[in-house]
């Protein structure tokens, strides 16, 4: 986990926010604005678009905190959830906009991905970096490399079934597969 | 809800991953609002997977990120909402009908709509049962309003539903609410999905400003312990409406 100042009270200062507190929520942007903005980066892959969709989250935190239950001290993983789901939604309509859609962009996309293996950081070797995670590094490392490489590769940098395939250079139905068989084993594991 | 379990949780667990394609996230997100069970799945692999956020190193925000941010908080938020500004805009009634605020608290027209309907449909009442606090029910990480509860003076309270709630056939939806300064939420009964309900809080204290309400999924006989142990569906706070 990135870390975490002694004390901080996230879900003291979402109760704020839900007051009006607007000091609320520039303690939350200061205590973790840029962890968030590294998470977003990732997913979005450029600054000035990781930029856009902190913003977006931080308004969103503002407007939404009444509804966040304050109670059962997951304020922090609360927050983490909305900058993600912010990146992610901008990164598919983005590929929207950007691909057609159809199977031939995506292939086109994968071959030139293919093309420039090399600047693709194997995740394997990110994620092993940290041993802090806990249980759910267990659990990982429990997994086969393709399964773990493709869990990862998709929730930390935000990659498509097609996009995993290109990196791990395996084919896409094989990807498929490894994510649900992953996912399911992960929850086995976890519990 | 026509999936199987199995892919439920698979579904659930793909949307966190985020390997969704935006019409299938779109699809999950208005499910939300209405499948507890698939918030619920959605809430655990949100826990499971929250530790790998660790990998992606922090990156400072440029200075001028936050003066934009506190920017757009003004902008959409034509109310102020603290207590002194609502008494130089002219007291609860005017903050109260203020449509904006509906659009600041809620992000979402739709919202705004039901809730006013609610009120403005609301049969005139003698003075007694005029309410002096009212919660909007609210469904945790959406914008979606599921009931409205008004309590007046006289410790009477109603709960209405704003939309429809699809519930498992084995589970009840349970009503609970928890003073500022309670150890714990009290029980106020089960709930009918999609029925208005009246109820007297006789054996507790006037409702207060920031009381929370609160609608939880349990097993259909109430929770087994007393205290809430499902997955919420629906929180809010008191807030005091009476002139």
């Amino acid at each position: 986990m990135p870390p975490i100042a002694d004390g901080f009270d996230y879900d003291a200062a979402l109760h704020a926010c839900a007051l009006g507190d607007q000091q609320a929520l520039q303690r939350l942007y200061q205590q973790d604005g840029r962890h968030l903005l590294g998470v977003a980066l990732r997913i979005v892959r450029r600054r000035d678009l990781a930029e856009d969709v902190l913003h977006d989250a931080f308004v969103s935190i503002w407007h939404k905190a009444a509804s966040f239950d304050a109670g059962r001290g997951a304020g922090r993983g609360w927050i983490f959830s909305v900058v993600r789901h912010q990146a992610l939604n901008a990164l598919r309509s983005r590929e929207r906009d950007v691909y057609t859609g159809d199977n031939d962009a995506l292939d086109a996309l994968q071959e030139a991905q293919d093309g420039q293996g090399e600047h693709s950081n194997p995740v394997a070797e990110q994620f092993e970096l940290q041993a802090e995670m806990g249980r759910l590094n267990d659990c990982l490392s429990h997994l086969d490399s393709g399964k773990r490489n493709s869990i990862v590769c998709a929730y930390v940098d935000g990659c498509s079934h097609s996009e995993i395939a290109a990196r791990l250079h395996a084919p896409l139905g094989t990807v498929k597969a490894w994510l649900k068989r992953g996912l399911a084993a992960l929850r086995e594991c976890m519990g | 809800m026509t999936d199987t379990i199995e892919e439920m949780q698979a579904l659930a667990g793909e949307y966190v991953l985020g390997t969704l394609s935006l019409a299938q996230r779109q699809d999950v997100e208005r499910r939300l609002a209405s499948e507890p069970l698939l918030r619920a799945e959605v809430a655990a692999w949100e826990q499971r997977l929250l530790p790998l956020t660790a990998l992606a190193a922090p990156v400072e925000p440029s200075p001028g990120l936050w003066p934009k941010i506190t920017n757009s908080l003004t902008g959409k938020l034509a109310v102020n909402l603290t207590p002194q500004a609502v008494t130089a805009a002219g007291g609860w009634q005017r903050w109260w009908d203020d449509l904006r605020l509906w659009r600041a608290l809620s992000g979402g027209a739709v919202f705004a709509t039901l809730v006013l309907a609610v009120l403005l449909t609301r049969q005139p009442s003698p003075a007694a049962l005029q309410p002096a606090y009212m919660v909007v029910l609210v469904a945790p990480q959406e914008r979606t309003a599921g009931y409205v509860v008004q309590a007046s003076m006289n410790r009477q309270l109603t709960l209405t539903p704003l939309q429809g709630t699809a519930v498992p056939g084995n589970k009840s939806l349970q009503f609970w609410t928890k003073g500022t300064t309670w150890k714990a939420p009290v029980s106020l009964g089960l709930v009918q999905p999609n029925q208005s309900l009246k109820l007297a809080l006789d054996k507790l204290p006037q409702v207060e400003s920031d009381q929370l309400f609160e609608i939880t999924l349990e097993p259909q006989a109430g929770s087994p312990t007393g205290r809430p142990t499902g997955p919420i569906l629906y929180i809010g706070r008191a807030v005091k409406v009476a002139m």
